[in-house]
């Protein structure tokens, strides 16, 4: 009875979304239709790494046996630290997937600046990401190279100092703290916890992505791409330029280095390094996503030590190359 | 109520996309939004989401935060504490008005006809970078030959990259996009290259020299011609028919 429920609710959707272009006006101003059909694609391309995000939060959370994944980890907090960065090599999900996973590792008992370094070393360091950047750029320039190496590095650099923050509990929203205690006393069979979990989780999830996707959509109509472009040969104002359009595209990481390639001609190295260690950890979509979990301060703070980090590594290329 | 509302804002957001993503696929149209070579993933998790929203209506409504109430008293109290807190505070305004956004965002998407980019949208992306899509791939391709299947995009990278032009002097090619603006003789042809989806799309530019008035800009376009090695070194497509088209249902390039 109550399935049939969910089928209905399922099948009324798609008659909406079939039915209702035929009944409304189709006069919608071009920018509007612009930004929603951006918003949407991103929704589209977003939701099965989402998914694939919740399900494997939900076995990390509740098929997981105890004490296995604890066991593999190093005792010291650092050499834990650079083993979870490098968690992102295995765990198939990407930027988005990763925030429901990263919660599941919390509600596991991982703590917060644990939690945080992988979440900031995954959207990297992991395959796909070093095989389309390798694709793109080869080893020109030390592109590939800054970007993992920078990517490891921000993370293990933020593990650290939120590391020796005196109340981690400080750094997580109340309402994920919430969450976690009353996923931790859940009861019930596997099958009804892993219900319960995709619940919680699409709630927690779902209203930052759509929003966050709907600010990259609506920022990229407002806002011309020229009037960020036209600084591009200039060594310190490009890398200034392309982190402000990291921040903006919302591209995923896995395919950001393409994006980045068509620039390549007009920007300097060091600016194209900048792009793409800043935007897979903190554009606006990203931002959105991560405030789900941690609190304004903690995230202001997380913001600023990559885009200072990215700027710098940035500098440095550009020296270099 | 609430407790509605909680799985509307989650499991309810998520099947609508995921609905969205599979009546796109059946119809054949989810190649205005991402790379149909990547659709199969997206399909398969859209479906996923289906079920698992499906199987979360046995679950009988608020399942998912009253666990605590069997634990005691603490607890109980701890949630009616919370709660309440919540109702009041900033922070529960907030997540009201993004409740409300996030609602009217995918409303507003079920309502609308699928659509591609607009041609306005695709000129201002252009900022004059030569696209350079897929590495060097395409043009070690196209200097070993076959050039047939060469779209637009294919064509912009090669002529921005070629170092020897005379290699493609006289390949004769068919090509569909839209105009993007007149020129001193002829008029650019362009189209959106899609790598994942529509979110990265970037315009590739094609300079067309062509005798007749060119078309008006946002018109679609197939043009058949010959590409030219032009005095300075530089490669053109000389048009010898250009015919107005409707836009195609698959506006893209991959």
């Amino acid at each position: 009875m109550a399935l049939s429920l969910g089928l209905a609710l399922i099948v009324v959707m798609a008659a909406i979304y079939i039915f209702a272009p035929q009944l409304l006006p189709a006069d919608v101003p071009t920018r509007l239709q612009d930004g929603v059909t951006l918003a949407l694609s991103v929704l589209i391309e977003s939701l099965p790494f989402v998914a694939l995000g919740v399900v494997l939060s939900i076995l990390v959370q509740v098929w997981l046996p105890a004490g296995v994944l604890e066991r593999w980890m190093p005792r010291r907090a650092w050499a834990r630290r650079a083993v979870l960065s490098l968690l992102g090599m295995i765990v198939p999900v990407c930027e988005c997937g990763n925030v429901p996973f990263a919660r599941g590792l919390l509600m596991r008992g991982f703590s917060v600046s644990e939690t945080m370094t992988f979440l900031i070393a995954a959207p990297i360091v992991n395959p796909i990401v070093i095989i389309t950047t390798h694709q793109a750029f080869g080893f020109s320039d030390g592109i590939l190279i800054a970007r993992l190496v920078g990517g490891y590095a921000v993370a293990n650099l933020i593990g650290w100092l939120y590391s020796r923050h005196p109340s981690p509990d400080a750094l997580l929203t109340d309402r994920f703290r919430a969450t976690c205690e009353v996923v931790v006393h859940e009861r019930g069979g596997r099958g009804r916890r892993s219900l319960a979990q995709f619940l919680v989780e699409l709630r927690a999830v779902m209203p930052a992505l759509v929003i966050g996707s709907a600010l990259a959509g609506a920022v990229q109509v407002l806002v011309p791409r020229n009037a960020l472009l036209a600084i591009g040969s200039n060594p310190v104002l490009s890398i200034v330029a392309m982190m402000a359009l990291a921040i903006v595209v919302s591209i995923c990481s896995n395919i950001d280095a393409f994006f980045a390639l068509s620039f390549a001609s007009t920007f300097t190295p060091g600016s194209l390094v900048a792009f793409l260690v800043t935007g897979p950890l903190v554009d606006v979509k990203m931002i959105a996503l991560l405030r789900t979990t941690f609190s304004t301060r903690a995230l202001v703070g997380i913001v600023t030590t990559v885009l200072l980090f990215a700027f710098a590594l940035g500098a440095v290329v550009n020296l270099l190359a | 109520m609430r407790s509605v509302l909680t799985r509307w804002l989650g499991a309810g957001l998520a099947a609508a996309l995921a609905v969205i993503t599979l009546v796109l696929a059946v119809t054949g149209r989810i190649g205005l939004y991402i790379n149909p070579d990547g659709a199969w993933f997206a399909i398969g998790m859209a479906v996923v989401v289906l079920v698992g929203t499906a199987l979360s209506f046995v679950l009988p409504l608020g399942a998912e935060d009253d666990h605590g109430h069997d634990h005691g008293e603490v607890h109980h109290d701890d949630h009616a504490h919370h709660a309440h807190e919540r109702r009041v505070s900033p922070g529960a305004l907030a997540a009201v008005a993004g409740g409300v956004l996030a609602s009217g965002v995918v409303v507003t998407m079920l309502a609308l006809p699928p659509a591609s980019l607009s041609a306005e949208l695709a000129a201002s992306r252009d900022v004059g970078a030569p696209p350079l899509f897929a590495g060097s791939d395409v043009v070690s391709l196209a200097s070993t030959g076959d050039t047939s299947k060469f779209g637009v995009g294919d064509w912009a990278a090669v002529f921005a990259t070629a170092t020897n032009p005379d290699a493609f002097e006289g390949d004769a090619v068919t090509l569909t996009g839209f105009v993007s603006g007149d020129t001193d003789g002829g008029f650019d042809l362009s189209r959106l290259v899609i790598t994942h989806c529509v979110i990265d799309a970037q315009p590739a530019r094609l300079a067309i020299s062509a005798d007749a008035a060119p078309p008006s800009t946002g018109q679609w376009v197939t043009v058949s011609g010959t590409v030219r090695a032009t005095g300075s070194g530089q490669l053109a497509i000389v048009a010898e028919q250009v015919t107005p088209i409707d836009e195609p249902s698959d506006p893209y390039e991959y």
